[in-house]
């Protein structure tokens, strides 16, 4: 086998459009001091402040969460640096546009001093935007929030939203469904804005039975939080209040989203009388508003990959990452087996994201 | 830069101090990305730097020992037999010595040849 054998791409074809919907930025904590009010910074610069991780494993790969090669000589984990960014990710592979999603979304933190991490959202938010985006235009920026504090959530969203190139408001999954109205808030502000909602794993993302002894048994299970989070999602009728609202689940895959959406369908009738407010099938709702990024890709077929998109009966579903700099990350020119079409390569590719995110461009 | 030695096709990677035990280094071989590893025992071994999963550049990744369980969960063994180079991005490994994964022998990395002369690292197809 050479080392190009099952790459994506034909040597020679014409050149293939790239948004990438989930790179990571981070932040050192003490970066973030300075974008913090007066009254927040002595959480982290004499409380000792650090976020909340409930993993109860290390990620046992070459370079931890980062891909070894990511990391900066001098220690700094990968995604800290925007050189590195451009080199290892937007010109290495000619990326159009990246969606950037961030390192620190205190939605998956615990829901203690929601005040404290409501404000260090904001700091994150205002470090983002003068650090990365005010410095690369192939970059557009999430808002993160703290869910946890719905209405200073809300708050952020409004006060970032008019921003050029802010095209999301980034969700980390924690233990909570995000459908409870109790979140409602975050999505009133991220529809109102026109903004998407991006729902991303995390490492306090559990399983459906909490942590397994394994690390790998965690990271094989990755995609059950995402079933609950649209279960939850449209269950409890997000959708129906907000017509308009697009989610994007990142980081999660998409091979589970035919079991959801049948499942979905035959429990919304055979159990309507419990969700009366739920007036279309889930799977159609699903299709009008969700989209899920291909990272995590499983390795599969062609066949298998083009069978997936015939259960779901739509092409336009499906939204290129790569999770740059993480361990998984997925090549954009190994993520896709070859042999897809053309159309649909050009869809996942960027199409579907321009249209998701309301990008300019040649989709 | 090429030398005729042994081989009309021999690049030079480096001066023979200059790849300790347990390092490695990048090289190339015409266009062909190479990786050279010394390994503890002094030996020399060179494989295609791009693992056979997503193309990642082997030589930043990282050098260890193997790993064994044959009895059963829970049982967790250093192998010091397997000499291991594991790819810096999803964590393939592949024996060093003979460029197989070690979770499938039938998957293998491209060896290339490497060798020491007058002081330096020499490396053919």
């Amino acid at each position: 086998m050479t080392a190009t054998s099952e790459t994506t791409f034909t040597p020679g074809r014409e050149r293939t459009e790239i948004v990438d919907i989930d790179v990571h930025e981070r932040a050192a904590l003490d970066e973030l001091v300075p974008y913090l009010e007066p009254q927040w910074r002595r959480y982290i610069t004499e409380f000792g402040w650090q976020p909340e991780r409930l993993l109860p494993y290390a990620q046992p790969t070459a370079g931890g969460l980062d891909r070894a090669d990511a990391k900066l000589p001098d220690g700094r984990p990968g995604g800290s640096d925007l050189g590195l960014v451009r080199e290892q990710l937007l010109d290495l592979y000619d990326i159009d546009t990246a969606v950037l999603t961030g390192w620190l979304n205190a939605s998956a933190l615990g829901a203690g001093w929601p005040e404290f991490k409501t404000g260090l959202m904001t700091a994150y938010n205002d470090w983002q935007v003068q650090t990365w985006l005010e410095r690369e235009s192939r970059l557009v920026g999430s808002i993160h929030v703290n869910a946890h504090d719905p209405a200073g959530a809300a708050r952020e969203i409004d006060r970032l939203a008019d921003h050029p190139r802010i095209v999301q408001v980034m969700l980390y999954i924690g233990d909570r469904p995000f459908g409870d109205p109790f979140f409602e808030p975050v999505f009133a502000a991220a529809a109102r804005h026109g903004l998407v909602v991006g729902i991303h794993h995390s490492e306090n993302s559990p399983t459906a039975l909490g942590h397994h002894r394994l690390y790998a048994e965690w990271h094989t299970l990755i995609s059950q939080v995402f079933m609950s989070q649209v279960v939850s999602l449209v269950f409890n009728g997000v959708f129906d209040r907000h017509p308009q609202l697009r989610v994007a689940m990142i980081e999660g895959g998409f091979s589970w989203v035919p079991h959801i959406m049948w499942r979905s369908d035959q429990q919304w009738r055979e159990l309507r009388s419990e969700v009366p407010w739920l007036a279309r099938r889930p799977s159609d709702v699903i299709r009008e508003h969700i989209r899920f990024a291909t990272q995590p890709i499983e390795e599969m077929t062609a066949r298998q990959f083009l069978g997936l998109v015939e259960q779901m009966e739509s092409d336009e579903l499906i939204l290129f990452s790569s999770d740059y700099p993480h361990w998984d990350f997925d090549s954009p020119e190994r993520a896709l087996p070859p042999g897809l079409p053309d159309e649909l390569t050009r869809k996942i590719f960027a199409g579907n994201a321009r249209a998701t995110y309301r990008l300019p461009g040649n989709a | 830069m090429s030398v005729g030695v042994g081989s009309d096709q021999a690049t030079r990677v480096c001066a023979s101090s200059e790849l300790a035990p347990g390092e490695m280094r990048e090289a190339t071989l015409g266009r062909l990305p190479a990786v050279v590893i010394r390994l503890h025992d002094g030996s020399l071994h060179a494989l295609v730097n791009r693992c056979l999963h997503h193309g990642a550049p082997l030589a930043r990744g990282r050098l260890g020992h193997g790993s064994r369980g044959e009895d059963g969960v829970g049982d967790y063994r250093a192998d010091a037999s397997v000499d291991a180079l594991r790819c810096p991005w999803h964590g393939y490994e592949y024996d060093v010595r003979t460029g197989c994964t070690l979770f499938d022998p039938s998957r293998r990395l491209r060896r290339l040849t490497v060798w020491e002369e007058a002081g330096s690292v020499l490396l053919a197809p």
